[in-house]
């Protein structure tokens, strides 16, 4: 039996006016997002997450971000891809992996995080102060030059580091993603 | 106090239902009082049931029954001849002291003789007053609709291969004497009529959770493919809201307990069960207790999008969709769907006629169902001297609970006769 209901009260709504609230439309959001990130290493578990927050209480720097580890996760739920690649935070994290060992849904949420910054990185979409780094990297060899100063005097180590190649380093890179990154390829 | 005195039990759903049959089957006399024209209660069209995706009528528990386990009931609300079954009736009153109650019954005529109906469908074809109210419904019979007493009703009592049809049937006036009384009236599913954020009865496609039970049910209408109650198309995308009308102080301050279970039950058979159907859940909290995580764990694995939140509005569509805009709190964002069905897990609720139940026995109210007669004995089934309650009378619970209510409820009465 189909029930036709008059649907003319509907017409006078009651809420706010859409306008003010001017809501995300999730018809435009990208639902394959989250089968992309699930078929990257280790994002397998990530519809597991029940958004409890236990990885944001775990972050140490989080409380800086705008938006928090829970709510990047499920931002790449929901299929805001757009938001996640685009986001400062996937490159801020420092990769400590407080979350994923404390995560209760076993959501290995600091490499999700990784496999971001590796489809931003597709995309291009990678901060300028990353690109400074990897430049450093190929142009040096390593990013932090040890400098023969009083401190490694004092603990009665050599001026150099023994053994460290920064050219052949430097030659191995060339052949890596990181080169034609930092040379706007990709 | 005669032991041979009959128990009386109001409300034959599966706690009822149970409790007769152990009785029964125990040598004591059951009259089970039933309103409704097929017992079974609100589990009569429920498809899969939690916690083991069964058919609702085959409970592990039955199996060592005789014969299929679907003919459990059957054969023993019909045949087992300590159970006395009163359909269409309702109990007017009850006098007496516990241990011997004086109770009458205004028995529904009884137009179909379920002893005899095989379901042949010769009176279907006949007249419109004949229906079957589900393949499921118990007793196996068709029911008779008096106001259409048309010709083919009258050609049907003739032809009727078995006997079983009698027109002329009259409501009765019973007076019993019974021992003990078993409350079994169960629970309702509030109709939210009243709340104006959910739009209820207003449109279509805007329903409850025991409706969309009867939608995705393959003894149904559409065989269990879900179907758009605007327009009979196919539904591709369903969003449900939690606790309506529950855990609100303007309703129900309690929280109806299952609604999360059978709302993820729903949503995995949509979603892993149903053509390109994605589920969204919006919630406060999703109470899965115990066990019943799974459900959740599962919902999550199959994909059904969990929102946690509240609906901000309701925008129908003129193709019958509706656009809704919800409120993500983890995300402090408001989101917007389009969707084609809305199910309201809305609050269960005593059933009609409770109240007036409980004052004329004298029993406690436990936010308006049943309450136990002395919650320091932890003996949750005795509300009154002689009296007990099991099932959802008590107050929302899932079959297994019910069941486990009615087994201790006839324990009860079998240890005060010994
Ligand atoms: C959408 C939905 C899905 C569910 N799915 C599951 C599931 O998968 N698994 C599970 O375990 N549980 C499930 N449940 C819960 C299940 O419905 C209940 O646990 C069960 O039906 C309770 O049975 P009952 O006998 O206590 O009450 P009811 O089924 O409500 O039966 C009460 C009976 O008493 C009759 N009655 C009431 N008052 C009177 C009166 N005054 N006189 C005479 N008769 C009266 C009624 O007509 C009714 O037949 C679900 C519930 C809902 C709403
Ligand atoms: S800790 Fe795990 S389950 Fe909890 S919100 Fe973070 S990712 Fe999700
Ligand atoms: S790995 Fe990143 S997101 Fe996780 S706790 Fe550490 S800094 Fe925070
Ligand atoms: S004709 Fe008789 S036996 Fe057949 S369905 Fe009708 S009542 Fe039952
Ligand atoms: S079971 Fe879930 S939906 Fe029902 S009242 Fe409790 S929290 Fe709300």
């Amino acid at each position: 039996m189909v029930v036709v209901y008059p649907m003319t009260e509907m017409d006078e709504q009651s809420g706010p006016p859409i306008t003010l609230i001017d809501p995300i439309d999730m018809s435009k959001l990208d639902t394959k997002f989250r089968e992309q990130i699930k078929s990257m290493p280790n994002g397998e578990e990530l519809s597991a997450c029940f958004a409890c927050s236990t990885c944001t209480a775990a972050c140490p720097i989080a409380n800086i971000w705008q938006y928090k580890p829970h709510q990047l996760i499920r931002m790449i739920i929901l299929g805001m891809k757009e938001e996640v690649l685009s986001s400062n935070e996937i490159w801020l994290c420092l990769t400590c992996f407080q979350c994923q060992e404390r995560c209760p849904q076993k959501v290995r949420v600091t490499d999700i995080f990784f496999d971001c910054k590796n489809l931003a990185a597709e995309e291009g979409k990678v901060p300028p102060n990353i690109i400074g780094l990897g430049k450093e990297l190929l142009e040096k060899g390593q990013l932090y030059t040890v400098t023969a100063d009083w401190e490694r005097e004092d603990l009665g180590l050599e001026p150099a580091v023994p053994g460290l190649s920064v050219d052949s380093m430097k030659n191995t890179l060339k052949k890596t993603r990181t080169n034609k990154l930092v040379e706007g390829g990709e | 106090m005669s032991a041979s005195n009959p128990v009386l039990i109001i409300g034959a759903g599966v706690a009822g239902m149970t409790a007769a049959v152990e009785l029964a089957d125990s040598g004591i006399k059951a009259v089970l009082v039933e309103r409704q024209e097929t017992v079974g209660g609100n589990a009569l069209d429920l498809y899969k049931a939690f916690p083991t995706d069964d058919c609702f009528y085959c409970f592990e528990g039955n199996r060592w029954r005789p014969g299929i386990r679907k003919c459990f009931y059957r054969s023993a609300l019909i045949d087992q001849p300590n159970i006395s079954l009163k359909m269409n009736s309702e109990v007017n009153t009850i006098s007496g002291t516990p241990g011997q109650f004086t109770v009458t019954l205004s028995v529904g005529p009884q137009y179909i003789d379920p002893k005899k109906c095989t379901m042949c469908g010769l009176c279907l074809e006949k007249s419109k007053a004949f229906h079957l109210i589900s393949p499921q419904c118990q007793p196996q019979a068709v029911v008779y609709n008096p106001s259409i007493n048309d010709d083919g009703a009258k050609q049907a009592e003739e032809e009727c291969p078995t006997k079983a049809i009698s027109l002329n049937a009259q409501p009765t006036e019973e007076i019993i004497k019974v021992s003990d009384i078993i409350i079994a009236t169960g629970y309702h599913e509030m109709k939210p009529v009243n709340m104006d954020e959910y739009s209820y009865g207003k449109h279509p496609n805007i329903i409850t959770q025991l409706e969309l039970a009867k939608i995705i049910d393959p003894n149904g209408e559409s065989n269990g493919v879900p179907l758009k109650p605007s327009d009979g198309k196919p539904v591709k995308r369903v969003m449900m809201v939690q606790c309506v009308g529950s855990r609100d102080e303007n309703y129900y301050p309690y929280c109806s307990k299952i609604c999360c279970v059978f709302a993820l039950k729903h949503a995995n058979i949509l979603m892993q069960e149903r053509d390109g159907v994605q589920v969204s859940v919006v919630y406060m909290d999703i109470r899965t207790y115990d066990r019943y995580e799974r459900y959740y764990h599962t919902a999550r694995e199959s994909g059904v999008e969990f929102i946690r939140g509240r609906v901000s509005l309701i925008q129908p569509r003129e193709d019958g969709s509706l656009d809704i805009v919800v409120y993500d709190s983890l995300l402090n964002k408001y989101l917007k769907f389009s969707v084609d069905l809305f199910v309201l897990s809305s609050a269960l609720e005593p059933p009609e006629g409770t109240n007036k139940l409980i004052e004329s026995l004298g029993l406690k109210s436990a936010s308006g169902f049943v309450g136990i007669a002395d919650p320091k004995t932890e003996n949750e089934v005795i509300v009154g001297d002689h009296i007990y309650a099991c099932g959802t009378a008590l107050g929302p619970a899932e079959v297994p609970e019910s069941v486990t209510q009615a087994r201790a409820a006839v324990s009860k009465i079998l240890q005060s006769r010994k």
